[in-house]
């Protein structure tokens, strides 16, 4: 093969003039996202919304700290977080998170001072989409999920990609450990992949109809997916924060995770 | 050394330019550590073996064999750490046969860290040398490019600075047999609860001068297991097929031997 | 890019090889090493850190490598290939000394490090400085930079610690000083150089070479570099 081109061909001994003395060219940029890891869930009931969070922050190999909350009361006092009946919760990036947080906080808190009544989860969560959004080229790194109760005190939640396409579910794992998560959810939220035994033959066996789960079950099941999760996946552990949204106000739960 | 087949080189390289990403080799993303004391050596190590996030293992062994006195911790790829031990465990074997005399920790040193300069970083196993032979005890670490050091106590792997820190602040010199596993046991310890890449049990291994070599097997458990607040057995019949095959032990005796096991035929192990 | 073998640059004035990399977690000799002649014979000094990244791996290394009974090297760049290299040279000169019922010279040694390091330069991160003394020629000092020179000098240094201490070594150093301050000069060059440079550090470690053997020294931080001393 003849080639007249002056460009040598790549695949030659790699020596050449043209890129004499110069070393590979490296791109130099600031890169201002960090992963600090960890896991979210959240699974709503017929009258209440579970989020829970591990604790843990990680960078690399590395804990920042045993105890970074990652499900946050929204539009409540702030200090104690009273009077909230809206939950965020933030996974991926946690200076985004905290960012996000503190903006949806101040979104709801100014909705009340004007309009004289609390935010409705519904408007809360088109809001935050919207938030999300405005930043569709320099994203908060987050995945985010909110809950509350909707208009008929049924458990609502919401999740959340980082540029703010959301949708209503059930229930929704988030983070690093959410693809060992969510499996576990299908199956014993939504009772994917389960059948009524003996209730047909081949195609027309029956599946397990999903219903909304009490309260109980829905604890255990949260507990059973971190200390799951903490097992196989070395970014989760340290601790369990839940937050239970009832018609009574936010209950908040501390549960001792493994710290290895 | 047999040698690596390199046959699928170029497909693999081509495949690499062309953006298909390289396997995952199992890490273990490690702490391993070793001390010396008056009358012989401990060496320790955790128990996490690691694929990117994810934990591969919980409960593997990095301590490794290379003869009855002089034992061998492993950081880095899995499978060379192992391959690697067990390869200069075999020529070590040969030598000691062919000389008639036991085996010296400083031999095994010297081999790895030749074979290992050879491969020039390639063979990426990181390892605590470690053993007791008739010139005194030994204690090396030997680097995946091939260079050692000799120190009274050393540590490596992902979780070496976590390890260090306690051997910096509490080694003292002239320690007792306890005092080393201790010592060696609590470094370990703080790679398990501060490395990331390092996880679950503590193993440890002493070798004495005219004893035998202990290995002492999962020597803590700071990290057991809770206990699930549900059941996850599921109602038999839960999954759906579309048909069933069944062969009987009677069908499979026509082709291999088979044994009535004990206990309760009906209930199979759920791990969750 | 899949080519074999062969990759570099071809500059307008030759060939460049960058033998400045270290491969990704290779464990560096960031080092402050010299070596000295004077009235009785050698003296070679170095600091004692090894680092991989910006961790010290160990803080007491010994970088002054013994090849035969009065020939020493000082080892800088990578601790795999000095340490290879060293072995190699080590083994080549007992044989030598078996074959010849004779020890080798310091010149032997010498060029069989430069063979080494010439004919090895694109794989090697290397910088060797050899010191050794023999009845005939006496003390002697050789340097082995990057490249796989060699070249004769009355004292050597090397190593990233080396660069601190060239105004020191120009103004104190003098021809036929005594073994005392010998020691000195190779002492204090040493600690300034610890001092400015990051990558250099721990203790002081000396080897005196002269008709009577070798003898090592041996310098803390924590007594300002004075002693203890001999330690041997």
């Amino acid at each position: 093969m003849t080639t007249l081109s002056g460009q040598p061909l790549s695949e030659a001994i790699g020596y050449s003039f043209s890129n004499a003395n110069s070393a590979p060219h490296r791109e130099h940029s600031f890169y201002p996202y960090t992963d600090n890891g960890g896991s979210t869930l959240g699974i709503t009931g017929s009258d209440f919304a579970i989020l829970a969070g591990d604790t843990r922050s990680v960078a690399g190999y590395n804990i920042n700290s045993r105890y970074v909350p990652k499900v946050f009361k929204i539009g409540g006092d702030d200090e104690t977080g009273d009077g909230a009946h809206i939950v965020l919760s933030v996974v991926g990036f946690a200076a985004d998170g905290q960012a996000l947080k503190e903006r949806l906080d101040a979104v709801v808190k100014m909705y009340k001072y004007q309009h004289g009544k609390p935010m409705s989860v519904r408007a809360c969560a088109q809001r935050l989409s919207t938030i999300l959004y405005q930043k569709r080229f320099f994203p908060y790194y987050v995945h985010a999920i909110l809950a509350g109760l909707d208009e008929e005190g049924k458990g609502a939640l919401y999740s959340y990609d980082p540029v703010g396409s959301y949708e209503r579910e059930q229930c929704r794992a988030a983070g690093s450990a959410a693809s060992l998560i969510m499996p576990f959810l299908d199956n014993q939220v939504n009772f994917k992949n389960q059948y009524i035994p003996g209730s047909g033959e081949g195609h027309a066996l029956e599946p397990k109809k999903a219903e909304p789960l009490p309260r109980e079950t829905v604890e255990r099941l949260v507990r059973d997916a971190f200390t799951s999760a903490v097992e196989r996946h070395i970014e989760v552990g340290d601790g369990l924060q839940m937050m239970v949204i009832t018609r009574s106000g936010v209950e908040e739960i501390y549960y001792p995770l493994k710290k290895d | 050394m047999t040698g690596f087949d390199f046959s699928n080189y170029n497909r693999n390289a081509a495949l690499h330019a062309k953006g298909v990403p390289l396997p995952k080799a199992t890490s273990t993303g490690t702490t391993i550590v070793g001390c010396i004391y008056d009358n012989g050596v401990v060496i320790a190590a955790d128990t996490r073996a690691t694929s990117g996030p994810i934990v591969a293992d919980k409960n593997c062994e990095k301590l490794h064999y290379i003869a009855p006195k002089i034992w061998c911790a492993g950081a880095g790829t899995a499978a060379d750490t192992e391959f690697t031990t067990a390869l200069i465990s075999s020529n070590i074997e040969l030598h000691a046969l062919s000389t008639g005399r036991p085996p010296r920790v400083i031999t095994c040193m010297t081999m790895l860290k030749q074979h290992l300069f050879r491969y020039q970083g390639h063979i990426g196993a990181y390892l605590v040398v470690a053993g007791v032979d008739p010139t005194g005890i030994g204690l090396f670490t030997v680097h995946a490019h091939g260079s050692t050091d000799k120190l009274p106590y050393v540590t490596m792997g992902s979780g070496s600075l976590a390890a260090m820190s306690v051997f910096e602040s509490m080694w003292k010199p002239n320690l007792d047999r306890d005092g080393a596993v201790a010592l060696c046991a609590e470094a370990i310890k703080a790679g398990i609860f501060n490395d990331l890449g390092s996880g679950s049990n503590v193993d440890v291994c002493v070798i004495e001068k005219d004893k035998p070599t202990q290995l002492l097997r999962n020597y803590i458990k700071p990290n057991e297991r809770g206990e699930k607040e549900r059941n996850y057995r599921f109602p038999r019949g839960t999954t759906a097929y579309l048909n069933q095959k069944i062969i009987s032990k009677e069908d499979m005796r026509k082709y291999v031997s088979v044994e009535e096991a004990s206990g309760d035929p009906n209930l199979m192990e759920v791990d969750m | 890019m899949v080519g074999h073998g062969m990759t570099g640059m071809l500059g307008e004035d030759g060939i460049h090889v960058d033998m400045n990399h270290l491969k990704k977690g290779e464990v560096n000799l960031g080092t402050s090493i010299m070596a000295i002649n004077f009235q009785g014979g050698v003296i070679l000094g170095a600091d004692s850190r090894t680092t991989t990244g910006a961790y010290i791996a160990n803080r007491v290394t010994d970088k002054l490598t013994q090849v035969h009974d009065t020939i020493w090297c000082c080892r800088s760049g990578s601790a795999a290939d000095t340490q290879a290299v060293a072995d190699i040279v080590s083994y080549h000169l007992n044989m030598y000394s078996i074959v010849n019922n004779e020890a080798p010279s310091t010149q032997v040694a010498a060029a069989l490090f430069q063979e080494l390091c010439y004919e090895n330069k694109d794989m090697l991160s290397a910088g060797i400085i050899i010191a050794g003394y023999d009845p005939k020629h006496g003390g002697q000092v050789y340097s082995i930079p990057l490249g796989g020179s060699l070249h004769k000098q009355p004292y050597s240094i090397g190593g990233s610690g080396s660069t601190y201490i060239y105004g020191y070594c120009d103004t104190h150093w003098r021809e036929n000083m005594t073994e005392q301050e010998g020691i000195d000069f190779v002492r204090g060059a040493l600690s300034e150089a610890i001092k400015w440079d990051g990558s250099s550090g721990g203790v002081i470690r000396l080897v005196v070479l002269t008709s009577q053997g070798a003898q090592r020294h041996l310098y803390l931080p924590d007594t300002g570099y004075t002693g203890p001393g001999v330690t041997n």
